[in-house]
């Protein structure tokens, strides 16, 4: 709220992801790939292997054109991009690493000249210089991974800098070393696949051995990937951990998205690769280039999610808002410290709508990728405005809301005008279906019934439905985190019919009734309570 | 005195002393214009001399084409590496301005990646293409060079409006997506038109030195190369005194005469003057004789230095704009002497690495011309 906000149509953290992501894949073949083509070139003048050797000179020219333009004008990219979404985190980080972001500059620049001069000295440079250079090219991508890799694993993972603010022990932070493996182990696994992208053409002496040789590195890569990984999952934080439970779909989908591309690629390259060379055409070398772009964007997507409600853990939000300062701001309220707002007027649906772009224009739109309408449908003005106070404990990964009481009225207006208001005609055939969208969007953001998160089953096991609606009216006060209940009466009645419903289907697997929910938990690195730390 | 809606600066402390970020930047900017100049300025001697040398019988320009051609997309990644440089030790002093600006014309500032990167493969596309004189070439060199001209209006945008915070918050509120651009400031066109025309002049000189060391191979090539450079580099440096003078017209005056008044300032400036006179005046002579002398080389010398000079002032400019907003000797330090000691040997090293890596492509050239 210090700076403006970029008001765009769809999350701004949708536009970080896909640069990233793409910037991602190619700087990781960038690294990898620089040791493939060296050694690759050792090889075929160890073997005096004319035909390997024109395969590497045309597989650089595409290394080169592939990694020098997109490679490095789409991280210059990320640099833009973050400072145009997240400038408070940006610039956090900028002042804690700017010299290891200037070391990492120099290995960028080392890098830049190296590949620029291997790719043009095939034909003036003696062969031994020649591989220097490209060692040389390796040694300084690697480094640019390393250094990067400490920034990057240290915003989610800051270990003792929280209380030292020491560079050494934000670099060197908990999964800094796992990281590093599993990163290493993609490049080389996506040095491999790219390895393909040039395959000699049919005929040509070379082919069966370059296909042979690039599946070598996917599988190496890919048996390596796995240790990184697992090391990297134990050194996780706690709330981390919980987001891999299963109970969040996004997180389940790209765990499964991300094991099946990678093991597509890697089962592509053994059958193709080391059993059939003969057999690899284009569609195949597509089909595993997505692979390797889906196993790298899942892997993203999930390091991106495990860190939220952080951009970076426990000094700024996802929505580039300071931990230190939410508290100041729910007291002054957003009109008194946002430096930048369309509008003064704080009764406007204008001022709310400024409110919804600064508090959560970062991961949300009004419609589209994570679109607020859907969510929000069946809410009015002062149950939004309620239930806002509790953002921070509902069922996902949300930071607390950094405003005052205006704040949150101006915003649970702006949220309810998304939708129209529901006015149903409930009869007995409907009632359980419209009971079940009341719950959804009144009690299904912090409560199951039967599920394990937050269930009510305990609570309302043998009750009826009227005896379910007799508890609506004292739910503001059972506990600081439930919002009053103020549904119209006919939805009341659904509700309580669908909740006595639901608690008294029998069970496939009956267990213990659990204690009602008392929305009070741990906090795990001085971060709000996340009601994802309750369910284990 | 601060009413307009300025972000805080960041509440951590500076990883380094000021005077240390001032110097890497101005460093690091001189370099990276001298890039940008020549791939900008680069790129328009490239596609004057393809035109010229594909329509008429003008075998040099043909041949400078062709050699410009494989220089193009170095000259570029360079520009894009030095800047990130740039961009790093600028957001360190003045984060809270250049990120603001930056925002307020996000839309076209993003756009600048996506240019740069058609830029850049045009200029690759060139670099395939152009000896052949066939095809799209030229059509492809003027797209990239269309496209350089574009970015560099973004960037004036950008550069102009970081030190126009009373521009900001009526920009937010008619264009919070950032579809907005500086066009209302009055420094801008002037500025725009100093930077381009800037570009073809130091590229000039750039050339001029060029074909100093190419009359040792070719004469006839390299004394028809800085004849031509000298001639481009003093009309367009002619035009630059126009330009600038605009430009310091269009600064508001109680800030062009605090900068004027400012005694390093109006040093560096009457500096910058006397080194570009002599440079215009060293170019011109001594490419003038029917054999171009030494003195060419002294001229491409204060040319680089009048680079870094006007970089400095350029610095002032920004400082004597921002005053009564930013304040970089109350900026709260806590050096990492340990890392910024780790970084000088690594910069040391890298820059011999990179010595010695053009030592290995010399030798090899050497060898393969010797064979």
């Amino acid at each position: 709220m210090n700076y403006p906000h970029w008001q765009l149509a769809f999350p701004g953290g949708l536009l970080i992801g896909v640069v990233a992501i793409l910037h991602v894949f190619v700087s990781h073949f960038a690294v990898g790939g620089g040791f493939f083509l060296v050694t690759t070139e050792s090889k075929a003048r160890r073997e005096n292997d004319a035909s390997l050797l024109a395969y590497c000179k045309r597989h650089s020219k595409f290394f080169a054109l592939l990694t020098l333009v997109f490679g490095a004008i789409s991280g210059v990219g990320i640099w833009f991009t973050i400072g145009l979404v997240s400038p408070e985190a940006t610039s956090m980080l900028i002042h804690a690493f700017v010299w290891a972001w200037a070391m990492e500059w120099v290995f960028f620049f080392v890098e830049i000249a190296a590949a620029i001069i291997y790719a043009k000295t095939w034909e003036t440079m003696d062969a031994s210089s020649h591989m220097i250079i490209g060692w040389i090219y390796f040694v300084a991508a690697w480094m640019s991974l390393f250094i990067i890799n400490g920034i990057l694993t240290f915003m989610l993972t800051p270990g003792r800098w929280a209380t030292t603010q020491n560079f050494w022990d934000g670099m060197f932070n908990p999964t800094f070393w796992p990281s590093l493996v599993a990163r290493s182990a993609v490049c080389f696994l996506l040095a491999g696949i790219f390895g393909y992208v040039t395959l000699p053409r049919l005929g040509d002496a070379a082919r069966e051995k370059v296909a042979r040789w690039s599946a070598l590195w996917t599988v190496g890569g890919a048996v390596v990937l796995p240790i990184g990984l697992y090391w990297y999952l134990a050194k996780l934080p706690l709330f981390s951990h919980l987001y891999l439970n299963g109970s969040l779909i996004g997180v389940t989908h790209a765990v499964r998205g991300g094991l099946g591309f990678t093991a597509l690629a890697v089962l592509l390259a053994v059958v193709f690769g080391l059993a059939k060379p003969r057999w690899i055409n284009t569609p195949v070398v597509v089909v595993m280039v997505v692979c390797g772009l889906g196993s790298i964007g899942a892997g993203e997507y999930l390091r991106e999610f495990l860190r939220k409600p952080w951009v970076v853990n426990s000094v700024v939000y996802a929505n580039d808002v300071r931990a230190a300062e939410v508290e100041s701001w729910q007291q002054k309220g957003i009109a008194r410290t946002a430096n930048f707002l369309t509008t003064d007027n704080t009764a406007s649906l204008e001022y709310g709508r400024n409110v919804f772009q600064l508090q959560c224009g970062s991961c949300h739109a009004a419609t589209g990728y994570r679109g607020m309408k859907s969510r929000v449908d069946g809410w009015d003005a002062a149950f939004a405005a309620d239930i806002l106070q509790h953002i921070h404990v509902l069922r996902g990964t949300m930071p607390p809301f950094a405003g005052d009481e205006t704040d949150r009225k101006a915003l649970g207006k702006y949220l309810a005008s998304l939708n129209d208001e529901w006015h149903f005609t409930i009869t007995g055939a409907n009632r359980l279906e419209i009971g079940k969208k009341v719950f959804d969007a009144r009690c299904g953001h912090c409560h199951t019934v039967n599920g394990n998160f937050r269930p009510l089953r305990g609570t309302f096991e043998n009750a009826t439905g009227p005896q379910v609606q007799d508890v609506f009216p004292a739910l503001g006060s059972m506990s600081s985190n439930m919002p009053d209940f103020n549904a119209p009466a006919d939805q009341a009645e659904a509700l309580g019919f669908y909740i006595a419903h639901e608690a008294n289907l029998p069970l496939a697997h009956p267990r213990a009734p659990e204690a009602p929910p008392t929305g009070v938990g741990h906090s795990q690195l001085q971060r709000p309570l996340n009601p994802r730390e309750e369910v284990r | 005195m601060q009413t307009l809606p300025i972000p805080h600066v960041d509440p951590m402390p500076l990883p380094g002393p000021v005077w240390l970020f001032v110097a890497l930047l101005l460093v690091v900017f001189t370099l990276h214009v001298a890039a940008m100049n020549s791939a900008l300025g680069g790129g328009l001697w490239a596609l004057w001399n393809y035109l010229r040398g594909r329509h008429s019988n003008h075998p040099y320009s043909r041949r400078l084409a062709n050699e410009l051609s494989q220089m193009l997309p170095v000259f570029l990644a360079f520009t894009v590496t030095l800047g990130v440089a740039a961009l790093l030790f600028v957001q360190v002093l003045f984060g809270n301005f250049l990120y603001t600006s930056s925002i307020l014309i996000g839309s076209f500032w993003l756009l600048v990646i996506p240019l740069v990167m058609v830029a850049y493969y045009g200029y690759y596309y060139f670099s395939y293409t152009a000896e052949k004189g066939k095809g799209i070439a030229g059509c492809v060199l003027s797209v990239s060079v269309l496209v350089l001209l574009v970015i560099a209006f973004i960037f004036v945008n950008n550069m102009t409006l970081m030190v126009r915070p009373d521009r900001w918050l009526a920009m937010y509120r008619a264009h919070a997506n950032g579809w907005d651009l500086n066009l209302g400031d009055y420094q801008l066109v002037p500025r725009y038109l100093h930077i381009v025309n800037g570009s073809v002049a130091v590229f000039s000189a750039i050339l001029a030195h060029l074909g100093m060391r190419k009359m040792k191979s070719d004469e006839g090539y390299g004394r028809w190369l800085v004849q031509r450079a000298a001639l481009v580099f003093a009309g367009s440096t002619g035009l630059q005194f126009v330009f600038g003078m605009w430009l310091l017209m269009a600064i508001p005056r109680q800030i062009a005469m605090s900068l004027l008044r400012d005694p390093l300032a109006g040093s560096v400036f009457g500096l910058a003057l006397i080194t570009v006179i002599a440079g215009l005046l060293l170019i011109l002579l001594g490419s003038l004789s029917e054999k171009p002398s030494a003195l060419v080389n002294a001229g491409f010398g204060c040319v680089l230095a009048t680079l870094f000079l006007m970089v400095c002032l350029r610095y002032l400019l920004r400082l004597a704009y921002l005053k009564p907003y930013a304040h970089l000797d109350a900026l709260a330090m806590r050096p990492q002497w340990g890392v910024i000691a780790l970084f000088l040997v690594l910069f040391v090293g890298g820059l011999a690495t990179v010595g010695y890596m053009l030592w290995l492509v010399a030798r090899g050239r050497k060898a393969s011309a010797a064979s």
